[in-house]
């Protein structure tokens, strides 16, 4: 599990991310991949307050911190005035949460996929509006707590497929990663930035607060998510050519709902379904990929 | 009015410092450190070797590094690669994820490597020391008593009585397990750690006192030659042999005839080398076993293979008597059968009453050995001295001290045992010649790896295993998401066809490729192979390398205590502690 | 070059001039046509620009943040709902101290959907720290514009040109469109004061704590201040190139005037030719025009307006709860003086209704016969409606 080389870092101690924040490894992982030429656009997210409070920054390369709507937007910006100033080195990327780009940064994300806006748009998914104190977003899985579905409330939607939403406006590339297989993240990244035209990065990234789990568990609950078919490692080309990266050994997926607190309320019923959805989803994602149910 | 003003700088939110000055360490409520850990094979093996040390440094090819650290606690890697019951694989915490790892394998390896490039082991000794001791007997406990005293600055002259050292290496164990040339290497191995082996002389009650004032200690590794008797009636010397005697005649180069069908009274090691010399020398034998085959002492391995070279096994028989019957004898056998279990685990046998005869051509024993001498064992009763685990030193009156060790004081008799006990005796006589005898007991405990009761030289030494913590490593406390299943290796071997025709050695040569993937399957429990998951893994950039492999340290100014570098290390090799614990 | 151009037009000849780097907007009626004026020099080549098509007025607000912020110069068109959509970046426009121009088509906001001129949607984002100047006809909107990119520069605050719908977005005029060096010799190619660069790394508009948050206000409100200077200066260079300039109030007539109209925009132009009607007929009338409404120029309204005894302010916009908007800012301006003229306000033209001299009149005689201001604004020019069916 050597990183290889990459062990310059591009993000510094002293942020102020949760203990065992899964945001902030991914960043960690993904600014190697990326080098120096990069421009972050973060809108609203949690990443807003991580990277340190006025007059601190955590990252070692430009910022540009943005209103939450407008990741996609602000990123076609930048992207425009670096092309106007002869810049074609320098890689823009959007880095946004869940709540930033499943809800209310959805339609700047997709009118610039739409017009092939040239960047790579990162969305680092906690499954919540957790920056605002654990709220849900329509990125939050079936079955869990947030504060605005408590109790008897819990969420009875299914998480919203983005990668799906985005092949299906024929995006050159879009992938899934998780901060608990760092070489697949890189190597998506890395693939990501050699091209050109709109990228997508799904990013799982576990939350210790807000899913009640201890802090040393953020990786092994990414890995378990992965493991279980939950989160699927995957890369879509051009809207049609499915990979899919990963094969495991499916396991049950009680397991990785029993560790966390907010599926505690979860009934042996609730779980046989979830795995049902769980199975349904996977079995899509195959023929999708070419290999049938 | 329209002077160009001097544009002064724009106060807006725009940083321009670090995170660096935000010192999140005070958050911590928990605290991460790199603590080494005891791996459970290194706990199990009687001479406590550094097993995950051992199968990292194999893994990476450095296989002399490998070796040294072999032979930092034990002398003999080659002949215990070939003949330690290895119980470190028994309790590999690899055992029950696919399969153990084949830790007696790679030893084999390493010492048969470095004997075919004529490797000399660079170790650590301490500055000569005043005294000379001698040691009774040139067996691995004889061995394994000088290597160590050698280590630490003592001269040793080794007394023989056999014109050849090795003792029950040489004399007991057949060549097809441990053949005449890698035992010859680890010999010579411990004369040029500076012990000189005095062959042909042999030791009496009387030249033991000359020998207790010349030097400062005399240690006693005399083993135990003498076969136990049979308890039959009938006995007819010509027809049963001490199994021990033979197989000294067949390793001497006289071996007696065996043709027909020689009988071996006994179920352990001993009994199954017999039969299948016996085999190798033309003829045919049986193994006559008072228990089940389950209750044999003499390793499984060793039994399979016994049985498909053609040896027979016959449980529940006990040997009664024995008469002539013309020009063989008939051996007359009680069935036993099983009724309960003894103390140790074992079926409680008794006879059912029934009797059986067999036709034999022979009868070797091996139903247990004794010392020779009386003189070989240790005094009975108190007297003063101490008894540590696996020696036992005397000392009256200020006398110089005799110590005892090897099959006559342990209780679980074998190679690696009598190993443990010469290097325990080394540190005791060391301890006692600084210290006093109260020292003694003290000091060895501060050497136990993971609890004893195996000693470590290297922590006797101070070297940086002392640093490890005791705790042995547990299977739920590694981190198996890392490992990928993957083979044991398997022990190429001769073909049964090619094993009863000579006393060549029966298991081949393995590669170093095949040797490096295996020691790779090692989990290193307990111990950091720089694999860099917590590196990896910190959210807050808190684990930082240096430009050294092995330099690892946690910047405590940032660090937030959340546990992910304990949580991911896939063995156990950082632990989480409270805050303010000391 | 002299040339009949609707205001539109003349808008987009001014950023083609000032070699904008890139052009974002969303379609909105009344300012299509600039949109797609420049949209046709994009793709032409009479422009190097990047045109990003946007999919909502927010989003290009939002684009141009971005690309300001790395050091482009910037301009985009809207009006009505797209300048409420994007308020909140106006906001942030301003806070992040970025010197975007753009051209806002004054048009009534929805409901109803009402396409045509008022100021409301522009005045309501007084508070937001953009710089505003209501344009009256359409060389004055392609000299503004022009003069917009120097001053926002200048004082690193965003500008917003202002333009009724129609009545100026589609009106044709003769314009005199200046040639691209005599343009290149006022405004100098963009120099970011400072810019999103990897060889600089830094964060831009990042968390604020309340222990420096109101120093970067008070630094907007300086520059605001600073602005007032500014743009004497930009008009005084824009001078010297073009021979034109307009100040941020034309006071018409006011040494004397007992009663003076206050009005912004192309009411301007009627207002002006009542004036000649009432001079002729012996009122001591004057007009003062506001151009420059952000920084609101108190001073020289105070110097204007001191020694009349009465002004008619005309507002083609509302504050629900506090009258016209100018009404209010000239109130505001003069609260202090001693001997100040009274303030009468008057609301008419929403929603695109013509204000006519007819209109204008009225407001004067009102103005005139009144002792006191009745209250904040009296509304002009309105229909009779039912009061049981709400219908005329």
């Amino acid at each position: 599990m050597q990183p290889d080389g990459r062990s310059r870092e591009w993000m510094c101690s002293g942020h102020v991310g949760c203990a065992g924040c899964g945001a902030a490894v991914a960043m960690r992982f993904f600014l190697k991949a990326m080098g120096e030429k990069t421009i972050l656009v973060v809108p609203a997210c949690c990443w807003s307050v991580i990277a340190g409070p006025y007059p601190q920054s955590a990252l070692k390369v430009p910022v540009i911190h943005a209103a939450f709507e407008t990741g996609g937007a602000t990123a076609s910006g930048v992207r425009a005035a670096l092309d106007m100033r002869g810049d074609t080195e320098t890689t823009v990327v959007t880095w946004a949460g869940d709540g930033g780009t499943f809800d209310i940064g959805f339609q700047a994300l997709s009118g610039a996929v739409e017009r092939n806006e040239n960047f790579i748009y990162v969305c680092y998914d906690n499954e919540a509006y957790m920056n605002t104190g654990i709220q849900r977003s329509s990125s939050t899985p079936y079955g869990a707590w947030t504060t605005t579905t408590p109790g008897r409330d819990w969420k009875k939607m299914r998480k919203k497929n983005i990668v799906e939403a985005l092949v299906a406006h024929r995006i050159p590339y879009a992938a899934t990663a998780s901060i608990a297989y760092p070489e697949d993240l890189i190597r998506k990244a890395e693939k990501a930035r050699s091209m050109k035209g709109s990228r997508f990065l799904h990013i799982f990234a576990s939350c210790p607060t807000g899913w009640r789990i201890p802090s040393e568990m953020s990786v092994k609950i990414a890995r378990m998510a992965v493991q279980t078919n939950i989160f699927p490692l995957y890369e879509v080309e051009d809207g049609v050519r499915y990979t899919i990266n990963y094969r495991p050994k499916e396991y049950l997926v009680r397991e990785y709902f029993r560790l966390q607190g907010r599926f505690r309320h979860l009934k042996e019923e609730d779980l046989d379904q979830i795995q049902g959805m769980v199975d349904e989803d996977w079995r899509l994602l195959l023929r999708k990929a070419g290999g049938g149910a | 009015m329209t002077a160009e003003m001097i544009p002064r700088a724009l106060i807006m939110p725009r940083t321009h410092e670090t995170t660096e000055s935000n010192k999140t360490g005070s958050w911590r409520f928990l605290r991460p450190r790199y603590e080494n850990k005891t791996s459970p094979c290194s706990a199990a093996c009687p001479a406590g070797e550094d097993i995950a040390m051992i199968e990292m440094l194999a893994g990476r090819g450095l296989f002399k590094e490998a070796w040294e650290t072999i032979l930092l606690e034990n002398p003999l890697p080659g002949t215990c690669g070939r003949v330690c019951f290895h119980p470190c694989e028994g309790v590999c915490n690899r055992k029950d994820f696919d399969a153990s790892v084949a830790v007696h394998g790679v030893e084999r390896f390493l010492a048969d490597a470095a004997a075919r490039n004529d490797l000399k082991p660079v170790l650590e000794k301490l500055p000569r020391r005043p005294h000379r001791v001698a040691v009774v007997g040139s067996g691995p406990a004889g061995l394994s008593a000088a290597w160590f005293l050698g280590l630490l600055g003592y001269g040793c002259d080794v007394y023989e009585a056999l014109p050849e050292a090795g003792g029950v290496l040489r004399w007991g164990i057949p060549e097809y397990r441990l053949p005449s040339p890698v035992l010859n290497v680890e010999i010579a191995r411990i004369e040029s750690g500076g012990a000189r082996i005095l062959r042909g002389r042999p030791v009496t009650m009387e030249s033991l006192d000359g020998l207790r004032k010349d030097y400062s200690a005399v240690f006693l590794g005399c083993g135990l030659s003498r076969g136990a008797p049979l308890r039959m009636s009938g006995e007819a010397p010509d027809a049963v042999t001490d199994g021990l005697v033979f197989l000294r005649n067949v390793r001497g180069g006289q071996p007696p005839p065996c043709d027909g069908l020689s009988a071996v009274i006994g179920g352990g090691n001993t009994a199954v080398d017999i039969a299948r010399t016996v085999v190798r020398l033309g003829g045919k034998s049986a193994i006559l076993y008072r228990r089940r085959r389950e209750d044999m002492p003499a390793f499984q391995d060793e039994v399979s293979m016994a049985l498909e070279e053609g040896v027979e096994l016959h449980q529940l028989l006990a040997p009664e008597a024995i008469r002539p019957l013309g020009r063989r004898y008939g051996l007359v056998l009680k069935r036993m059968r099983v009724e309960g279990r003894d103390r140790d685990g074992r079926g409680r046998v008794v006879p059912t009453g029934e009797t059986t005869e067999m036709e034999v051509e022979r009868v070797f024993t091996a139903t247990g050995a004794e010392a020779a001498q009386p003189w070989h064992r240790p005094p009975s009763g108190r007297g003063s001295g101490i008894s540590l685990s696996h020696c036992v030193l005397v000392s009256e009156d200020g006398a110089n001290p005799l110590v005892y060790g090897g099959d006559p004081v342990n209780e679980t008799k074998n190679v690696t045992q009598a190993i443990a006990s010469g290097k325990q005796a080394a540190m005791a006589l060391d301890t006692f010649f600084h210290e006093g005898m109260e020292a003694v007991e003290a000091r060895l405990a501060e050497c136990r790896v993971g609890g004893g009761p195996a000693l470590s030289m290297e922590i006797y030494m101070g070297g940086p295993r002392r640093l490890r913590s005791s705790h042995v490593v547990q299977p739920g406390e590694i981190n198996t998401d890392y490992f990928r299943f993957g083979a044991r290796m398997t022990q190429p071997r001769l073909l049964v066809e090619e094993r009863i025709d000579s006393f060549d050695e029966i298991d081949l040569r393995v590669s170093a490729g095949t040797s490096i993937r295996e020691a790779e399957r090692c989990f290193n429990c307990g111990l950091c192979n720089q694999c860099d998951n917590c590196y990896v893994f910190c959210p807050d950039v808190a684990v930082r390398r240096g430009r050294d492999m092995n330099d690892r340290r946690i910047d405590y100014d940032y660090c937030k205590g959340c546990g992910l570098c304990a949580a991911e290390c896939p063995r156990n090799a950082v632990t989480l502690e409270k805050e303010d614990a000391p | 070059m002299m040339r009949v151009l609707e205001g539109s037009h003349a808008v987009a000849e001014a950023v083609r001039l000032a070699r904008v780097q890139v052009v974002s907007a969303y379609p909105i009626t009344p300012q299509t046509h600039i949109v797609e004026i420049l949209s046709d020099y994009c793709a032409a080549g009479g422009m190097d620009a990047r045109f990003l098509r946007v999919e909502s007025e927010h989003s290009c607000l939002a684009a141009l943040i971005g690309a300001q912020s790395a050091g482009a110069r910037t301009f985009t068109a809207t009006s009505s709902q797209g300048l409420a959509l994007m308020h909140e970046l106006l906001h942030w426009s301003a806070g992040a101290r970025l010197p975007i121009v753009m051209a806002e088509v004054n048009r009534a906001l929805g409901p109803g959907w009402n396409i045509w001129s008022d100021q409301t949607d522009s005045l309501a984002q007084r508070d937001t720290g953009w710089i505003q100047l209501y344009c009256e006809d359409g060389q004055e909107v392609l000299d503004t514009t022009l003069q917009a990119f120097r001053l926002a520069e200048r004082v690193n605050l965003p500008v917003m040109v202002v333009l009724d719908a129609f009545y100026l977005s589609h009106t044709h005029e003769p314009v005199d469109v200046p040639g691209q060096e005599a343009v290149d010799r006022f405004l100098p190619p963009y120099s970011p004061r400072f810019r999103l660069d990897t060889k600089e790394p830094f964060a831009l508009s990042p968390l604020v704590p309340p222990s420096a948050y109101m120093e970067m206000r008070r630094d907007i409100a300086r520059a605001m201040e600073e602005a007032r200077v500014r743009f004497r200066d930009v008009e005084a260079e824009f001078d010297a190139v073009f021979g034109r300039r307009y100040g941020p109030v034309e006071a018409v007539r006011c040494e004397d005037a007992e009663i003076i109209l206050v009005a912004s925009g192309t009411v301007t132009s009627t207002a002006r030719l009542l004036l000649e009607e009432l001079r002729s007929k012996g009122e001591k009338a004057g007009l003062l025009k506001i151009r420059m409404f952000r920084p609101f120029p108190a001073e020289d309204v105070r110097r204007a307006l001191g020694r009349a005894k009465k002004a008619a302010v005309i507002d083609r916009n509302v504050s629900f709860g506090a009258g016209g908007i100018f009404a209010q800012e000239i109130r505001a301006a003069l609260c202090n003086m001693p001997d100040r003229p009274q303030v009468f306000g008057f609301i008419a033209g929403l929603g695109g209704r013509d204000v006519t001299t007819a209109v204008l009149e009225d407001i004067y005689l009102q103005t005139k016969n009144g002792d006191v201001p009745p209250g904040e604004s009296v509304w002009v020019g309105l229909q009779e409606v039912s009061h049981a069916t709400g219908r005329a």
